[in-house]
C-alpha cells in the first residue's frame, strides 16, 4: 500500500528546471529522506507535496488521492519547517491546538489531544508557555508536537535539524526516529545532511540537480552507489582527476597521475575519458611498513587527530596525495610525518564518473 | 553594543536641545494654565485658580469640542487602516517590480504643501465643488451635499492627508510576518482567510498599533487643514486652542486646553497598546 508516491512529478521556474521528473512510492509507514546539495530540488518537492508549490507537470498522490491540484489546507499533512514557524502570539497548548480547531475538535477531546501530543515530545509542563520562552530544541518539538496532533495521513520535515547545535541534532535524530515508529505516520524528511539521513531513514533518495540519482535503503545508499555522484556525496571522499585506461564490463582501470593504475568496479564513462575519481577514506586500508602485493606504497605527509578518528594526508609515488581514515586508538594511529606506509583499496570502492570540468 | 556611557553622550545634543527649546517653555505654560485671565486686561496678577480645567469638563461647548476632536482621531484612524491595510499587503507581498513605484506614489502627494493639499480638498469638496457639481450633473442630487465645515470634509481631508503614514508602518510590519508560520496554518487546515485572520493580521499588530498612535496623534493635533476645511466655526481642539491664545488672547485657557489634550492623546495610546497587545500575544 503506497502512502505516497509522485508520478513524473517536476517543476520549472521559466527555463530554469528546478525539479526535472521524480516519480517514486513510499509505503505507509515508511520513513523516507530527499538527502542532496541545497539547489538539487529537495526542498521545491517537499512544497510541492505540502501544497505551497504548484508543480509544472507530474501527478502527487496520497493514498490513492490526487492531491496535485488541492490547497495545502485540504490536504491533511502535518509539515515541521527549519525556522520552527510556531505563532509567536499562541502559548504552546494553542499552537498544538491549532491544527485540532481546524478539524472541529473541541472540549474534553481537543485537551486530551494536546496533552498527548506534548507528552510525545516531552513538554507536557510547558503548554502554558509561549515559544519564545523555550529554546531552539524545544521549540522544535513544540513544531513536531503541532504537526502530528492532528494525526496527518503524511508528516514532511523540512530540513528540521538544521538549526540546532551539533549534540542536540544527534539526541533529536534519535528521538525523532522512535517518535516515527511509534506513530507509524508515513515521513518524508529533507536534509542536506547524510548522517540524518543515513541513521533515520529506512529509504533514502539521493537528488543532484532536480534529478533522483537513487532510492534505495541506506545501506545500498552506501555500499552500492549507483551512480558517481551518489559515490562522491555520501561518506568522506577523496576527489582526483584521472583517465580511463582500460574498459571491462561495468568496470577497468583507472590512471592517476603519473602513472598509477588502480582497477575500479564502476566507470560512468567511456574508455580514454576524463574522470573525477572517487574513494572513500574509510574505504582505505593503511598499515605502517613496505607494501605486499596489490598494496600501494606511500609516505605520510599530514596527521589529523579528530577523535574517534585520525586521518592521514598520504602521499603515493605517483604525484598522488590521498586521505586515509584509521581508528584513533591502534597500532597505527600515531604514525609520524615521513613515515612509509601501504594502502590496500577495494576495486569496489572506487569510482569513476565524467569529470565536471570537460566534456565527457 | 554601544557602552551606556556612549549611549547618553549620543543622546546629548537632541536631548538638550529637547529640554531647552521643547520641554522648558512647555513646563513654563504649566503654571500659566492656572492663572485667571480678565478680559481686556490680560492674565490677573497674584490669582490661582482650576478654572480653566474645571471649564473643559463642565462647559458643553468644550466637551463638543473634545468629542468632535476624539471622534475625529479614532474615524481617521480607523479609515486609515481600512484603506492603508490593503494596499501595504500589495506592496509588501505583490511583485517585486512593483514595489518602488507603488511607494513612491504612496509618499507623493507628501511632497505638496500641505496647504495646497487642503485647498484641493476645498475645491472638490465645497458646494459649488467638482464632487457636488458632477453628481448634480449626473441627477443624483438634486441640492448639494454638505461636505464641507462638518466632520465628513475633516475625515476625508486628514484621512488623505495621513494615510502614507499609516501605510509605510503597515508595508514594514507586514513585510516581517514570517511566510513559514503561514504556510504552517496552512498545512494545519487554515483556509486563505483563516490564515490572514489568524496568523497574519496578529503577527502584524505592531505595524497597526504603531501606525493607528502615529495617525491619532496627528489627526487630533492637526490645525492646518481643520481650520481650511472646518472653516472659522466647526473647530476641533488644535483650532481652539489656536483661536484662545491668538484671537482671544487667553492664554490660561489655551495653556489648559493643550495640557488636557496631550493627556487625552496619552491616555488613548496606553489604552490602545494595551488593548493590542493583549490581543496580538505580545509581552
Amino acid at each position: 500500500m503506497s502512502a505516497l508516491s509522485f508520478e513524473r512529478l517536476g517543476k520549472s521556474y521559466g527555463e530554469a528546471e528546478v525539479v526535472g521528473e521524480v516519480s517514486l512510492t513510499i509505503a505507509e509507514g515508511e520513513f523516507v529522506s530527499l538527502l542532496g546539495p541545497s539547489g538539487c530540488g529537495k526542498t521545491t518537492i517537499l512544497r510541492m507535496v505540502a501544497g505551497l508549490v504548484a508543480p509544472s507537470r507530474g501527478r502527487i498522490l496520497i493514498g490513492s488521492d490526487d492531491v496535485t491540484s488541492l490547497p495545502p489546507n485540504k490536504r491533511g499533512l502535518g509539515l515541521v519547517f527549519q525556522s520552527y514557524a510556531l505563532f509567536p502570539h499562541l502559548t504552546v497548548f494553542e499552537n498544538v491546538a491549532f491544527g485540532l480547531r481546524r478539524r472541529k475538535v473541541s472540549g474534553a477531546e481537543l485537551d486530551r489531544r494536546v496533552k498527548e501530543a506534548l507528552a510525545r515530545v516531552r513538554l507536557d509542563a510547558y503548554g502554558e508557555r509561549f515559544p519564545r520562552q523555550l529554546s531552539g530544541g524545544q521549540q522544535q518539538r513544540v513544531a513536531i508536537a503541532r504537526a502530528i496532533a492532528p494525526q496527518p495521513r503524511v508528516l514532511l520535515f523540512d530540513e528540521p535539524l538544521s538549526n540546532l547545535d551539533a549534540q542536540l541534532r544527534d539526541e533529536m535524530q534519535i528521538e525523532l526516529k522512535r517518535l516515527q515508529r511509534g506513530l507509524g505516520i508515513t515521513t518524508l524528511f529533507v536534509t542536506h545532511d547524510q548522517g540524518e539521513a543515513l541513521s533515520m531513514s529506512d529509504r533514502v533518495c539521493v537528488m543532484a540537480k532536480g534529478v533522483m540519482q537513487q532510492f534505495a535503503t541506506p545501506e545500498d545508499i552506501y555500499h552500492r552507489p549507483a551512480t558517481g555522484f551518489v559515490a562522491s556525496f555520501i561518506g568522506k571522499p577523496n576527489r582526483l582527476q584521472g583517465l580511463v585506461a582500460t574498459r571491462d564490463g561495468q568496470g577497468g582501470s583507472l590512471r592517476l597521475g603519473t602513472g598509477l593504475t588502480l582497477p575500479a568496479a564502476h566507470i560512468d564513462a567511456a574508455l580514454g575519458a576524463r574522470v573525477d575519481v572517487v574513494i572513500r577514506q574509510e574505504a582505505i586500508r593503511l598499515r605502517s611498513g613496505e607494501p605486499g602485493p596489490g598494496a600501494l606504497a606511500g609516505t605520510i605527509a599530514l596527521r589529523s587527530f579528530s577523535g574517534a578518528r585520525v586521518q592521514y594526508v598520504v602521499r603515493l609515488s605517483e604525484g598522488v596525495e590521498l586521505i586515509a581514515e584509521t581508528p584513533s586508538s591502534g597500532p597505527d594511529s600515531a604514525l609520524d610525518p615521513g613515515t612509509p606506509v601501504s594502502l590496500v583499496i577495494d576495486a569496489g570502492s572506487i569510482f569513476a564518473m565524467a569529470s565536471e570540468g570537460a566534456a565527457a | 553594543m554601544i557602552a551606556p556611557r556612549h549611549g547618553l553622550m549620543l543622546l546629548a545634543p537632541l536631548a538638550l536641545v529637547l529640554a531647552g527649546f521643547f520641554l522648558l517653555p512647555v513646563l513654563m505654560m504649566l503654571p500659566t494654565s492656572f492663572r485667571e485671565y480678565a478680559p481686556g486686561t490680560g492674565i490677573a496678577p497674584g490669582v490661582w485658580t482650576l478654572e480653566n480645567y474645571t471649564r473643559i469638563v463642565t462647559d458643553d461647548y468644550y466637551r463638543e469640542v473634545i468629542w468632535r476632536t476624539l471622534g475625529l482621531g479614532l474615524f481617521v484612524t480607523l479609515a486609515c487602516l481600512l484603506l492603508g491595510y490593503p494596499l501595504a499587503f500589495l506592496i509588501a507581498r505583490g511583485p517585486e517590480r512593483w514595489r518602488v513605484p507603488l511607494i513612491l506614489l504612496v509618499i507623493f502627494p507628501m511632497m505638496l504643501n500641505l496647504v495646497v493639499r487642503s485647498f484641493g480638498w476645498i475645491a472638490l469638496l465645497s458646494n459649488r465643488g467638482l464632487v457636488n457639481n458632477l453628481l448634480i450633473q449626473l441627477g443624483l442630487i438634486a441640492t448639494p451635499l454638505k461636505l464641507m465645515f462638518n466632520l465628513t470634509g475633516l475625515m476625508i481631508g486628514l484621512t488623505h492627508i495621513y494615510l502614507p503614514f499609516m501605510v509605510l508602518m503597515l508595508v514594514a510590519a507586514i513585510r516581517n510576518v514570517p511566510r513559514d508560520v503561514e504556510a504552517a496554518a496552512a498545512t494545519l487546515g487554515s483556509s486563505r482567510l483563516h490564515v490572514f485572520a489568524a496568523v497574519t493580521l496578529p503577527l502584524s499588530a505592531s505595524g497597526i498599533l504603531a501606525g493607528s498612535i502615529l495617525v491619532f496623534v496627528l489627526t487630533i493635533s492637526a490645525l492646518v487643514t481643520p481650520r481650511m476645511l472646518g472653516g472659522p466655526t466647526y473647530k476641533v481642539m488644535a483650532t481652539l486652542i489656536y483661536d484662545e491664545y491668538m484671537q482671544l488672547l487667553d492664554w490660561p485657557s489655551g495653556s489648559a486646553l493643550s495640557f488636557a489634550l496631550t493627556a487625552m492623546a496619552i491616555g488613548v495610546i496606553w489604552l490602545s497598546s494595551r488593548l493590542t497587545k493583549r490581543w496580538a500575544g505580545m509581552a
